[in-house]
């Protein structure tokens, strides 16, 4: 096989990261890396999962002398508790993302900041709830939906409404196993209750319940954040970009957004590229105007704008120590609260405008869907009036850009694959060719690999060398969130990238015109997946967890990602996790998370962690080929 | 079973044939006995392309097949049955390669085909890159009956599709009465699937001679088929695992297989695809390939495609023969004033076809009148040249010659079918409005029976023609500010860029400095674009710094220089598409010119095949260097190193056929009268000794010039 020399290695990442921190010692800044040794090590008890801090008669700390906690909760219920009320947290974190979606949908109209630019998605899915569309004004209908997916997460009865996307055998295995998720809120809800001092301590049901409550993440909150921000943003198709922190430019004024709702990002992208913008951006003695990101929100404005990805979750200190960085802009989930002691290292400003993600040393310009055009606006004039107090001597950014292509919807899949189809044979719109190649052999599988950077493993090394072993597999790769940030700056988004796997998958990209890793989107877009595993499934006429097919979160580390995990699993699909979700503690919670006979008899799959990541890689490979030869292919 | 266990079976199974096979020869003939397959310089070409091995010998087949079974390897991964497949079909070569090595003619006297010469390959270079050949089909196996099979090959065939068949539809065609042969590009290359390795023989030479692909250089093989071959296979049921091996290899190499066969198949996308319904395949297949057609719909009762190019009509078959030289005939394109045409008017002036006996041999000029906004009458030879591939694609009509020495044809089953005198004027004026739509606003046809009418548009033509000649012979290098590039056929061979001057046309002696101008004014974002003559460095060896920056910025920094004049000093590169190859014989300080029709050896040990081999695919060979046949003719032909004096052999039929005008050259450049008596060729001899003793007996004109080298 031929090398392929413009993948960017992790040794040249980090090189870069080690410029930039000399650049950081100049002016005193702090880093997660020295942070990240200042905690080690960490603490044994909160690894385990096995410390209790719920009530105020402890902490309870649980070891061989003292076995059970002061109310008797022995060390498996302190586990399961620990574990569903992480699971909630991601829930709740996900689904109220959704929720600011749903208001801002509600906020759309004709000329207005935010619109409908996917009608046709909107009354498909105003017909799949069961809403009249015909003669409908489409803003009309836009209110009407949003108030509709609004009451999915207080409604009194009945359980969420995309769970019927799902195939009819997934449907009756979440009813036979009672996690069909209800109202939204009300799982989270139920979570912390059920967690309560004096509750439950069962781990079996606890473990059902992170199921239910993941599953009202996966198939209702994100998947609404997802379904909606396409109608309001418009469905991602391909489009090329860039990625690394070489994206950022030294003559421009650099503006970073990062966070995860598009809302923001998108009205600064918009006001970023107005003429009258550029024009006062030149006259503050710039050549113009870039707009980066950092995380989810990246992702979100990469997959519809193709704007560059300046990095992932653990760059987004580098972005700052660049010296060149006039204004990092966040709205929630992922932030730092290190970025405002760090900006004020340099001129950057840091900005804040959620009221959920309020940081000290920021500046609060707080968001209103009503106003926001005059609020982005605002934000993109202080960053070209910051220009002028860069400090030169501090400016370096490092030389490593790659290129990439994103923007893999789920729609834009199946489009991509009626590309391959054959008018006189096949039917389009459907996931049949990629099924067609796995059954051939031609692809042994598919891979969604997904989730954040964690200090705990080196990072983006767990992801990008667990891809290059997939695809050299002929493993496809689907990807959202950090995951396929870290892929984007290695260079394996790039079409050229197929030079780096097996013949079948090398052969699959040439024909389809796609890179073998294919970037779905953010975290929230993870909901993606989930339908794309389900059109397979019914395409196929299998069950998803006959799928060769399996879930990875090598680099995990957030809430949201044990909230995921908890859905992926629910649906079918075996899961692989480089990092342990704090339950080693427990024997009775590991089997039922990964033995076999635990969530596994009652959704199909499981979780399966190994820290050891060649292992991890050999352990999925494997599991794509036992469901091979489950199917006789 | 699945898909990858039937290629490993079937891969195992021609390995096993060949092996047996070569055992056998090799008993039979013994190790160190010559293995050849005739007229190629690429040995046996799979193994070589492949392989990156020469095989001269019995042993050394032999001795591949250990490196054949190491291809074959036996995970369960695509690239497993890939390189398993292209390892079959290098064992199918073995296997036909053992005939060769008992006969060398083993098809001879048989329906089959066989392996094809290095020369029928390049000829499909300039069809290839004008897309008048589309693609290629790989047959296999009997159609469900033999009337479909017809219908399926007269459909490609009409769609100009090159048809390679294997198997049982040879038989079926053969009772149908289809013509086959190389020159209607329908070939029947042999009744068992190893007949295939000749057709893989075929594609790796394509890469080799227009692509430069390095022997050993699998992935540029694969690569080199899968982006510039454009191949299909069309396998009729029951496939065999054997052929589903072929097949794997032919997906590996770019080329989808098309089969109706669903018992144990597996259907991958553009790749392996399953049409129960046979005759919907001629669609189906070209869609897989990606293969557009530009249907040209002309009213006419026969069928009209390139693939009729190479029909042969003999005399017994003929209804009406055209011959301008026996009576006044001609064929010539006029400007006209704009209002003197009526678009698309096609006017007979004498009796129709129906008017004459059956094998009558008539007089008929052809004058195509055109008027256009941007038409120049620089343009008029340019659309003229093209009557003879217009009017030979009509099938049953056979066109020879051009402006006043023509020779048509008309056979009596186009006549049957309705063909008459306008159906000549129907053809051309369908394709000159359709290929020359930017420059052609009208244009009209008038068609002329009557000998009285015939002779005096004849004697108008000819002034035309003198008069034309007479520009284009002021027209030389120093005339024009501007040359030309071509890179027409970088299709095929990527990093090839032609620089066409007056004086100096394209190597495949398509393409002239007219054409190309035509060519950039008609797109001028098109293939031949304009080189300024600005900076000339080197008057003697033709080195312009606009020509460097040209070649370098068009061959995408692959070639840095090149000069127009001079065989030694940066020689223009060429294709592979090249109609004649000259080469410097050391012992004269001579050159010695063959071309692609000439099969025998040259005094320089080595035939066009062998010498063509040196060059092609955009690589500077000093010492070596293709050309088209009108150069050799031109002053400026090796002008940097003393000019056209320097030839010392060229193939008879070459030499007459060009005599006339080298001998002017020479008259003008030397003085010399005659000068092709001076030049050798295959009836004086092909030694290299004997050819000096006979320049030193008629005092060539190179003895006295100063060394080459």
């Amino acid at each position: 096989m031929k090398d392929w020399d413009r993948l960017i290695t992790v040794e040249q990442m980090e090189a870069a990261t080690a410029a930039l921190l000399e650049n950081g010692i100049k002016v005193g800044a702090d880093s997660w890396q020295q942070r990240a040794k200042n905690q080690t090590p960490h603490c044994g008890f909160g690894e385990a999962g096995t410390c209790c801090r719920i009530c105020s008669m402890g902490p309870c700390r649980i070891t061989p002398k003292a076995p059970r906690g002061i109310c008797g909760c022995d060390v498996h219920g302190i586990v399961g508790r620990n574990y569903l009320r992480f699971t909630a947290g991601g829930s709740a974190t996900h689904s109220d993302h959704g929720r600011e979606i749903m208001h801002t949908l509600y906020q759309t109209r004709e000329g207005g900041n935010y619109q409908v630019k996917d009608p046709e998605k909107l009354k498909r899915i105003a017909r799949e709830w069961g809403v009249e569309t015909e003669g409908k004004d489409i803003y009309d209908l836009a209110h009407e939906i949003a108030e509709i997916g609004l009451l999915e997460y207080g409604k009194p009865f009945g359980t969420q409404r995309f769970l019927k996307r799902a195939p009819e055998h997934t449907q009756k295995l979440w009813s036979e196993a009672g996690i069909e998720p209800r109202a939204i809120d009300r799982e989270v809800s139920q979570s912390l209750h059920m967690t309560h001092m004096g509750c439950s301590s069962k781990p079996e049901a606890l473990i059902r319940q992170s199921l239910r409550a993941g599953l009202s993440d996966g198939w209702g909150g994100s998947m609404m954040g997802t379904e909606f921000s396409d109608v309001m943003f418009g469905t991602p198709k391909p489009i090329d970009t860039t990625a690394n922190i070489g994206v950022m430019e030294k003559d421009n004024v650099n503006i970073i957004v990062h966070g995860h709702d598009p809302s923001l990002s998108e009205m600064i992208v918009f006001y970023a590229n107005d003429p009258e913008m550029i024009a006062y951006a030149k006259e503050n003695g710039a050549k113009g105007i870039t707009v980066a990101g950092v995380c989810c929100t990246s992702n979100e404005v990469t997959m519809r704008h193709g704007i560059p990805m300046a990095g992932n979750f653990l760059s987004q200190e580098n972005v700052v120590l660049t010296g060149a960085c006039e204004a990092i802009v966040v709205d929630v989930q992922c932030i730092f609260p290190a970025l405002g002691p760090l900006s004020k290292c340099f001129h950057t400003k840091f900005i804040t405008t959620s009221p959920i993600a309020q940081i000290p040393d920021s500046d609060f310009i707080e968001f209103h869907a009503e106003s926001a055009g005059e609020n982005a606006k605002a934000i993109v004039r202080t960053a070209i009036e910051n220009f002028k107090n860069r400090r030169p001597e501090l400016v370096n950014i490092p030389d490593l850009k790659t290129k990439a292509r994103v923007g893999y919807s789920v729609e834009a899949i199946k489009k991509e694959l009626d590309g391959v189809c054959n008018s006189h044979v096949d039917t389009y719109g459907t996931t049949k060719p990629l099924i067609d190649c796995v059954k051939a052999g031609v692809l042994r599988g598919a891979v969604a690999m997904v989730g954040c950077n964690n200090p705990k493993v080196r990072p983006d090394t767990a992801h990008i060398e667990l891809m290059k072993k997939l695809l050299k597999n002929d493993i496809i790769v689907i990807l959202s969130g950090c995951s396929a940030q870290a892929a984007a700056k290695a260079g394996l988004m790039d079409p050229d990238a197929k030079e780096y796997c097996g013949e079948g998958l090398k052969r699959v990209c040439e024909l389809v015109g796609i890179p073998p890793v294919l970037h779905m989107g953010s975290c929230v877009d993870i909901s993606r997946m989930m339908i794309l595993a389900s059109d397979i499934a019914k395409d196929w006429g299998i069950n998803i967890s006959q799928i060769p097919l399996c879930g990875c979160a090598p680099e995990w580390m957030s809430e949201k990602a044990v909230s995921i995990g908890n859905y992926v699993v629910a649906t079918g699909i075996d899961t692989y996790l480089g990092v342990d979700p704090y339950t080693k503690g427990s024997s009775e919670v590991v089997e039922l998370l990964q033995g076999e006979h635990g969530v596994k008899d009652w959704v199909e799959a499981h979780f399966i962690v190994d820290t050891d990541i060649e292992s991890l890689g050999d352990k999925m490979i494997a599991g794509i080929e036992a469901k091979r030869a489950a199917l006789g292919i | 079973m699945g898909l990858f266990d039937r290629v490993f079976r079937g891969s195992d199974e021609m390995f096993a044939k060949a092996e047996a096979e070569i055992n056998a020869v090799v008993a039979e003939l013994g190790e160190s006995a010559p293995m050849k397959m005739p007229d190629t310089a690429y040995y046996l070409s799979c193994i070589y392309a492949y392989l990156g091995k020469k095989v001269t010998t019995l042993g050394e087949l032999r001795d591949a097949l250990c490196d054949v079974k190491a291809m074959m390897t036996r995970e369960h991964k695509t690239k497993d049955i890939f390189t398993s497949g292209v390892g079959t079909a290098i064992a199918a070569e073995m296997i036909e390669a053992c005939k060769y090595a008992r006969n060398p003619a083993p098809y001879e006297g048989t329906n089959y085909h066989g392996h094809f010469t290095d020369a029928e390959v390049r000829t499909l270079g300039v069809p290839l890159v004008t897309r008048d050949i589309p693609g290629f089909v790989v047959m296999i196996g009997p159609a469900p009956t033999k009337e479909e099979a017809l219908e399926t090959v007269k459909g490609y065939q009409s769609r100009g599709i090159f048809v390679f068949l294997i198997g049982g539809i040879i038989e079926q065609l053969l009772e149908c009465g289809m013509t086959m042969n190389f020159d209607v590009r329908v070939v029947p290359v042999g009744a068992d699937i190893w007949s295939v390795g000749h057709i893989i023989s075929l594609v790796v030479r394509a890469a080799f001679i227009f692509g430069a692909v390095q022997p050993g250089d699998y992935d540029g093989h694969i690569d080199y088929s899968f982006h510039r071959i454009f191949a299909f296979v069309n396998a009729y049921k029951p496939v065999n695992d054997i052929t589903v091996a072929c097949g794997a290899g032919a997906i590996q190499m770019g080329f989808p297989v098309i089969t109706n066969d669903t018992d144990d198949m597996w259907a991958v996308p553009k790749s392996l695809i399953i049409n129960e319904n046979t005759q919907d395949w001629i669609e189906t297949s070209l869609e897989a390939r990606d293969i557009k057609i530009k249907v040209t719909n002309i009213d006419i009762p026969v069928a009209f495609s390139n693939a009729f190019e190479g029909e042969i009509i003999r005399k017994s078959d003929t209804q009406i023969e055209i011959d301008g030289s026996r009576v006044d005939c001609c064929e010539f394109c006029r400007t006209e004033e704009a209002q003197k045409i009526e678009d698309h008017a096609i006017i007979l002036d004498g009796p129709d076809f129906d008017e004459f006996e059956p094998g009558a041999k008539i007089c008929l000029t052809i004058t195509l009148e055109v008027a256009g906004k941007s038409w120049q009458t620089d343009f008029e030879p340019v659309v003229e040249r093209k009557f003879h591939n217009f009017l030979n694609c009509i099938e049953g009509v056979m066109h020879t010659g051009q402006r006043d020495m023509i020779r048509i044809r008309v056979s009596k089953a186009a006549f049957d079918a309705g063909f008459r005198a306008r159906h000549l004027g129907e053809v051309l004026y369908a394709k000159v409005k359709g290929e020359y739509e930017t420059v052609v606003d009208k244009c009209q046809v008038r068609i002329c029976t009557r000998p009285e009418g015939c002779k005096e548009i004849r004697a108008k033509a000819n002034e035309a023609f003198i008069a034309r000649d007479a520009r284009l012979k002021s027209m030389t290098d120093e005339s024009v500010d501007q040359f030309y590039t071509c890179i027409l056929c970088q299709a095929f061979s990527p990093s090839h860029v032609c620089i066409v001057t007056p004086e100096r046309l394209g190597l495949c002696g398509a393409v002239s400095w007219l054409d190309a101008k035509a060519t950039n004014e008609l797109d001028p974002n098109g293939p031949c674009q304009i080189v300024p003559k600005t900076r000339c460095t080197d008057e003697r060896l033709g080195a312009y710094e606009d020509v460097n920056e040209a070649v370098c910025k068009y061959s995408h920094g692959a070639l840095e220089r090149v000069t127009l004049y001079s065989i030694l000093e940066d020689p223009m590169t060429s294709c592979g598409c090249f109609e004649c190859i000259c080469g410097i014989e050391p012992m004269s300080n001579g050159v010695v010119i063959t071309n692609r029709e000439h099969v025998g050896m040259t005094p320089l040990g080595m035939t066009f095949s062998e010498m063509a081999s040196m060059t092609g695919g955009g690589v500077q060979t000093p010492g070596f260097m293709g050309h088209g046949k009108q150069f050799i003719a031109s002053k400026k032909f090796l002008a940097a190193e003393g000019g056209m004096g320097r030839i010392v052999w060229l193939p008879k039929e070459l030499k007459d056929q060009m005599a006339d005008r080298i001998n002017a050259t020479a008259k003008e450049l030397y003085g010399i009268d005659n000068f092709t008596a001076m030049i050798a060729d295959e009836t004086v001899t092909t030694d290299m000794e004997e050819l000096y003793t006979f320049l030193t007996e008629v005092g060539h004109p190179v003895l006295e010039m100063e060394p080459l080298m």
